[in-house]
């Protein structure tokens, strides 16, 4: 497949194809099908390749200006700029335009529309900061922001779904379910602007491994627009029919047939399709919450309890963060607060939420708080409801799990603005070896920085999302190539000792897949399907 | 008596489950010892298995398939140990075995079989009364000094012919047992003829007819009540085979049922100490299939209904506890069991005319099952019938290590 | 027609003369006439037995050379290949049966395709671990359930076997082998997804050959080794009392039977929950079909089971039992269940094993034809929705006499703790009606027509257009694979 992008001008008629009720495909011709463009567009170098770019683009942009209001089309600098960057390592690059949608309708015209032009787009969906690199553009893209595609389109109480836009961020949701009686089975912290769809179709860990079933969960059912195109729903979203007249409650999230849809979109950045709203579980909230804490000296000794607490099935809310990141999340005054609370919180802390229901919710707390202090006898170790070297804060860490992060700065950010994440997955039996690794790595690299460490068991503990940050002022470019050397000589060492970087954003991208040569083959063979002009996010991933 | 047509509803109802090839769910214990057909463990093909062979009969029934080559071997590659029969109806009402032998009663009608080794049973048999062609005055050469017999008893020890020529301490330790016992018996001696099972079990069913009238007249002539078997051939043929012939009015017993009756009432107290881990083995005549047959014929109506009710052998009623008893009340004996046990037991390769036909595949499967055995710790393998002591006997040679068969009788009567 | 001589030998010379048979007797296991539906598939030309992944990759390859067709099976309890003209020949994967690990610390394992559940089930139990094992019965592949997306009784409080599928090894239509998700940077088989886009998401049973593959384990709370008594057919598999239980409820409507199906989910209590079918229950614990219409015709199950809720606690510990049993009491008696008569409970109590391993599909069977086309997994509430056209239906199958009359054997089963469900329609025929292999054909056809009337969540390819036009996609991703 040749991603290589040369000038097109040539004009496509199209004929619609509606059937009853369905989704729509973009057909031409009486194939029904757009071929695939083995030359699709690309704006080059030179200035007669920066004359048909600015000719396309102000094509592109009349275009779109035709299917989306005015002032949802941005093209000044000053926006701009915030979308060229994020704090990863990618390099910045400023997007030739911005578009922000209002509807699934207007970003279906707008990506056939990209489509028939070659015109490439970056898909956004959370507020800033972000992270990863996966929105930056890299060649002169179009973002897409569905910031504004932000309805929460259904609370389902009884079958405990909610099926929102996915502009709908952690803030928004997290506030209107407080009044349902359920809550979202949510990431760490998660920024309040952060999109919910966005962060549930990039696998990111949730707090509660025990609702966890797959990699996927809790994602269900979603509407995408290919990059062909067409529109696409997912599991019994599917059909019979049109979606406002669907009978099925949308929580099955396999086929329609035998292929499972959601899954080729799950860890894409954008690059298969773009959702438009999705459907994800919701879990009842607990009449009663306690929460515990384990200290733990050594790393050698965090997995014995977290596979215990994950194979019995003991707690709600299971996770471990070093000493660095919880200080960063708990301390009032920065840097003292910060410094000291780093000083006398134990290496590691395991933090368990055990829940009582609507039903005699003090019956089962007692006997999973039971649970949990006999495997920490059983090991050595001891739970205690006071956060040891941090008494007092115990509320607060309750609190803080329960939401998204909503204060500024992001928690990450408050050492010095910027923030570098090294995560992968591996096996809970694992995890230490790579914190040893991790720490030997920095001692190669000179590295004196802090590393907040962060271990998220998932799917009911048989997985384990392992997070590094490396925080540091982006200002100081001493300090930041310092991080970056730090950050690609780790990421580069993990990676060579099995740790899996399931979510290869940016720089983790082409070696996570220099091995994997059957796999790219096989997801060029799905994006040539699902997006063959690569119009979406190209360059990322294997694209 | 049935022909293979009258097994269509067998042949039909076959849905390649696979039951036939496996232990049964609440028996698993483990990866290893889970297959149960000897010839899908050999040959791995799933046309060897129950599932295979009632295909293939149907098949032939209904013409279309030949005898080509190697159908006959691949029939005859099957020891009839009834695993697939009783497994198969652990969940339906299907007789798998019964139309595995009535394929083999029509390939010897269609003049193609048995294989050649089984022909000369039925010369043997017509000549001398027993399948190996002895002379049938040496039958009765293993009577011993001192034997206690009461002619014109009403109870009658069956010696067998594996037992007669081959493993004659069988009959003399069963003497031994019976003797101890106070139990009043007598021997058929010249008038004892072969069972009939090889050349029942070969499908040479007219043959194995006629073997068995003799008996039965024999039998009633001599007004025997209670005939007692050391053999389990013998007793699963003369459980399952002869009331296909004629209603019986007399009562088979194996001795295992016989000491653990005496043990029972007191009249035998093993007073001797065998210090010994010891694993059993059930025998596929005296477990799985020595329920006795009832014959029925009927209608099978709608969903499956039997009209007038049958009485099916499922292999629930098998002689299975009266041996254990009787070995656990032997002071040092400690019994383990393996993994295929009771009515899941793995054949030990002797049976349908296997060890004739197929000598290797009847060694391959006697050391399958001395592997299994020896997996349980024990020091020896205990079972009771000649055909097994003979294939588990060379397999264990074979293999080396010198692991020990014994049988059950003399275990009985050293205990004694 | 039969496999060219040229092209068995090149087969010979992958596996051995030993692995390899076009003897018609041996291809006679893989053409038999299905009971239930009457189809006879097509006989294949040759079938073949790879030992490894190696083989089956060279096997493929040869096939795709010579654009013959192939059939990858282990147990044959749906074998079929559609008739055909082309070459054809079955891959008999019995050889590759091995349990390659078991990793008890990260609760998977990873077999080879021929490891049956009497296998691998009590492998685990003597971990303390369990994985989901659909009503297929003890001698099916595991490895062809997971990739089917099996369905079973403990659902509940786990999941679709799907959600248990971890990593894979696939030898793909093309001949290339595919490791995917955490075996492509060789971190192990516990992830299935990655890196990047899921390409588990391609997994069907018939499209190409899988070789290995991972799948996930919980926790067991029973006892260590199956504790059977008895002898066959009839065993009692009993659980202990203190921590393993099981009740059945009956309600006065199918509305009260979802309400507490949603509520102990919220509650999170129980190991099972389901309303099993009450036709099939009969079916399933009487020995003989003689058995079943003596207890079928006396009326019992129909009075107690037609409307009825079970609920299987399992715990570890006597306190948690004493918890859930009663939360389970305040959920039944808030709906205004009772107990069902107690010689029906003790027909669970006597076969715990129904939760375990349990030869179902097989003794489904007994009554002659008989099967379940009718299968759908969404809600709770749109199952209920469904289960209430059924009489629309069936009803008339009944009054003509094609079908038993058991207009309540449906089953349903939540999924997740109530987050999603699956359910089931099981009817019984007599197979020697004539043409009585149209009935499961006739039946589907109205199912699916009622489906369509009611918009029931159902998707067949010949509606594909109301669907999101799926088959357009899933043609374009079969031909490119």
């Amino acid at each position: 497949m040749n991603f290589d992008r040369k000038d097109r001008t040539t004009r496509r008629d199209f004929v619609k194809h509606v059937a009853v009720g369905a989704t729509t495909l973009v057909s031409a011709g009486p194939s029904g099908l757009i071929p695939a463009d083995p030359n699709p567009a690309m704006p080059g170098n030179g200035q007669h390749e920066q004359d048909n770019v600015i000719e396309a683009a102000s094509n592109f942009r009349e275009l779109v200006g035709r299917v989306v209001k005015e002032k949802n089309i941005v093209s000044d600098p000053a926006v701009l700029e915030g979308y060229s960057r994020d704090c990863s390592f990618v390099a910045a690059s400023m997007p030739l335009l911005l578009i922000r949608p209002e509807t699934r309708e207007e970003v279906q015209q707008v990506v056939r529309i990209a489509n028939r032009s070659r015109m490439p787009l970056v898909p956004v969906s959370s507020g800033p900061p972000r992270f990863h690199g996966d929105t930056v553009p890299s060649q002169g893209e179009v973002v897409l922001d569905l910031a504004r595609m932000n309805h929460v389109i259904n609370i389902d109480t009884v079958n405990r779904c909610a099926t929102i836009e996915t502009g709908v961020t952690y803030g928004q949701l997290c506030a209107e379910l407080k009044r349902s009686g359920l809550r979202l089975n949510i990431p760490l912290l998660p920024r309040s602007s952060k999109s919910v769809v966005a962060s549930r179709l990039e696998r990111e860990p949730t707090l509660i491994p025990k609702y966890q079933f797959d990699y996927i969960d809790p994602l269900l059912t979603l509407e995408v627009i290919y990059g062909t195109g067409d529109d696409f729903r997912t599991g019994s979203a599917s059909g019979p029919g049109a979606l406002e007249t669907l009978k099925a409650d949308k929580v099955n999230p396999w086929g329609p047939g035998s292929i499972d849809y959601c899954k080729f979109l799950s860890g894409a950045q954008g690059t298969m399709g773009l959702v438009t709203w999705a459907a994800t579980k919701l879990e009842v909230s607990p009449s009663l919450q306690k929460i515990y804490f384990v200290p733990i000296k050594e790393a050698d000794d965090l997995a014995a309890p977290l596979i215990k607490i994950l194979r019995q099935r003991v707690a709600d809310e299971c996770l471990a963060l070093n000493n660095v990141n919880l200080a960063a999340i708990l301390a009032k005054n920065w840097p003292a607060d910060y410094e000291e609370m780093k000083k006398s919180l134990p290496p590691w802390t395991i933090i368990v939420c055990v829940s009582g229901y609507a039903r005699r919710p003090e019956e089962r707390v007692s006997i999973y708080e039971k649970y949990l202090k006999d495997i920490c006898a059983d090991l050595g170790l001891r739970s205690q409801s006071i956060l040891p070297g941090a008494e007092g804060k115990e509320n607060a860490v309750l609190e803080l799990l329960s939401g998204p992060w909503e204060k500024e700065p992001y928690w990450k950010l408050r050492h010095g603005g910027s923030c570098h994440d090294i995560f992968f997955l591996t096996t809970l039996s694992k995890v230490s070896s790579y914190i040893r690794i991790l720490k030997k790595t920095a001692v190669k690299c000179r590295y004196q920085g802090e590393i907040g460490g962060y271990i998220q068991p998932m799917v009911q503990g048989r997985g384990c999302h392992c997070e590094f940050n490396l925080p540091c002022d982006q200002s100081d470019s001493k300090e930041l190539a310092e991080v970056q050397r730090f950050f690609m000589d780790a990421s580069k060492t993990l990676m060579s000792n099995g740790a899996f970087f399931s979510r290869p954003y940016g720089p983790w991208a082409d070696p996570a897949y220099g091995r994997f040569t059957e796999g790219v083959n096989a997801l060029r063979k799905l994006k040539n399907i699902f997006d063959p002009n690569n119009i979406l996010n190209p360059g990322k991933l294997c694209f | 008596m049935d022909t293979l047509r009258d097994y269509k509803y067998t042949m039909e109802s076959c849905n390649h489950c696979g039951q036939c090839r496996f232990i049964l769910g609440p028996k698993m214990k483990g990866w290893e010892y889970a297959e149960v057909c000897p010839a899908y463990h050999r040959y791995k093909y799933d046309a060897y298995s129950g599932q295979g062979l009632i295909n293939i009969a149907q098949e032939l029934l209904e013409g279309t398939l030949n005898y080509e080559d190697d159908l006959l071997a691949h029939i005859y590659s099957c020891t009839t140990c009834g695993a697939c029969d009783v497994n198969c109806k652990s969940v339906r009402d299907m007789e798998v075995l019964d139309t595995i032998l009535a394929l083999r009663v029509k390939c010897v009608e269609d003049g193609r079989g048995p294989m050649p080794q089984h022909k000369e049973y039925a010369g043997n048999v017509a000549a001398r009364h027993n399948i190996y062609g002895r002379p049938h005055a040496q039958r009765s050469d293993w009577m011993f000094e001192g034997m206690r017999l009461s002619e014109g008893a009403a109870t009658a020890y069956f010696v067998g012919c594996t037992t007669s020529y081959f493993y004659p301490d069988i009959a003399r330790n069963t003497v031994k047992i019976l003797q101890a016992g106070d139990v009043n018996f007598r021997l058929l001696k010249g008038e004892e003829h072969c069972c009939g099972a090889p050349l029942w079990r070969t499908g040479q069913r007219e043959a194995a007819i006629k073997i068995a009238q003799q008996n039965l007249d024999t039998i009633r002539k001599l007004g025997i009540k209670t005939l007692i078997t050391s053999c389990a051939e013998c007793y699963g043929t003369f459980r399952g085979f002869y009331p296909r012939i004629a209603k019986p009015d007399f009562e088979v017993l194996h001795i295992s049922e016989v000491v653990n009756r005496l043990l029972a009432n007191g009249v035998l107290r093993p007073t001797g100490n065998v210090k010994m881990k010891v694993t059993y083995h059930d025998p596929c005549l005296l477990g799985r299939l020595s329920e006795p047959y009832v014959p029925w014929s009927g209608e099978i109506k709608p969903y499956g209904l039997h009209e007038p009710p049958k009485q099916w052998r499922r292999g629930t009623y098998g002689v299975y506890e009266a041996p254990r008893k009787v070995l656990r009340s032997i002071r040092g004996i400690q019994l383990v069991e393996m993994t295929r046990n009771e009515e899941n037991a793995f054949c030990c390769g002797g049976g349908g005319g296997v060890p004739a036909a197929f000598p290797d595949f009847a060694l391959s499967t006697a050391r399958e099952r001395i592997d299994e055995a020896r997996s349980t710790g024990a020091d020896a393998i205990v079972s009771s019938c000649p055909l097994c002591q003979s294939n588990l006997e060379k397999a264990s040679g074979i293999s080396g290590n010198g692991f020990r068969y014994l049988d059950f009788c003399e275990l009985v009567a050293h205990a004694l | 027609m039969s496999l060219p001589r040229s092209i068995y030998k090149m087969f010979e010379r992958v596996v051995g003369t030993e692995y390899i048979s076009d003897r018609p007797h041996i291809l006679a296991a893989y053409r038999h006439t299905s009971p239930q539906d009457g189809r006879k598939p097509a006989s294949p030309d040759a079938v073949i037995l790879p030992g490894n992944t190696e083989e089956v990759q060279a096997i493929v390859r040869i096939c795709r050379r010579f654009g013959i067709k192939y059939n990858p099976v282990t147990s044959l309890l749906s074998v079929g290949m559609p008739p055909s003209d082309q070459l054809k020949v079955v891959l008999s994967l019995r050889r590759m049966n091995r349990v390659l690990e078991i990793n008890e610390k990260d609760r998977y394992v990873v077999v080879e395709p021929a490891v049956r559940h009497v296998q691998l089930k009590p492998e685990l139990m003597k971990r303390g671990l369990s994985y989901p094992v659909p009503s297929v019965g003890p001698s099916c592949s595991v490895m062809a359930n997971f990739l089917a997306k099996g369905e079973h009784h403990n659902q509940h409080s786990t999941s679709r076997n799907n959600r248990y599928l971890l990593g894979y090894e696939w030898v793909m239509p093309t001949g290339e082998i595919l490791r995917t998700g955490s075996l492509s940077n060789d971190a192990g088989w516990f992830c299935p997804d990655g890196p990047g886009p899921s390409l588990a998401g391609l997994v069907q049973r018939s499209n190409g050959v899988y070789t290995k593959a991972a799948i996930a384990l919980d926790e067991w709370k029973g006892p260590r080794i199956m504790p059977a008594e008895g002898h066959t057919p009839s065993y009692k598999v009993r659980l202990p009392q203190d921590r393993h239980k099981v009740f059945i409820f009956k309600f006065p409507t199918l509305e009260k039977v979802r309400d507490v199906m949603v509520e102990m989910g919220k509650a999170e209590i129980g190991a099972a929950v389901l309303k099993f079918f009450y036709a099939t229950a009969a079916v399933m614990f009487t020995v003989s079909a003689n058995d079943f219409w003596n207890t079928w015709n006396s009326g019992l199950f129909q009075k107690e089971l037609s409307k009825a809720v079970w609920v299987y606690l399992a715990t570890r510990t006597p306190e948690e039992m004493a918890y859930e049993e009663g939360v389970m009491w305040d959920i039944v008696r808030e709906m205004g269940g009772e107990e069902v008569d107690k010689s029906v409970r003790k027909i669970w109590e006597d076969n715990m094993d129904f939760f375990i391993i349990v030869s179902f599909l097989q003794r489904v069977l007994k009554l002659g034809g008989g099967w379940s086309p009718i299968l759908h997994c969404e809600s709770l509430p749109h199952s209920f929705e469904i289960a209430k056209t059924i009489p629309e239906f069936f009803n008339s199958f009944i009054d003509k006499g094609l079908v038993l009359n058991a207009p309540h054997n449906f089953q349903i089963i939540p999924i997740e703790y109530g987050h999603g469900a699956h359910i089931e329609l099981l009817f019984f025929y007599d197979r020697f009606l004539p043409d009585a292999k149209m009935i499961p054909q006739e039946l589907m056809k109205q199912s699916s027509e009622m489906d369509l009337r009611h918009q029931h969540y159902s998707p067949s390819p010949d509606k594909e257009q109301l669907y999101s036009n799926f088959q357009f996609w899933a043609t374009k991703i079969r031909n490119a694979f």
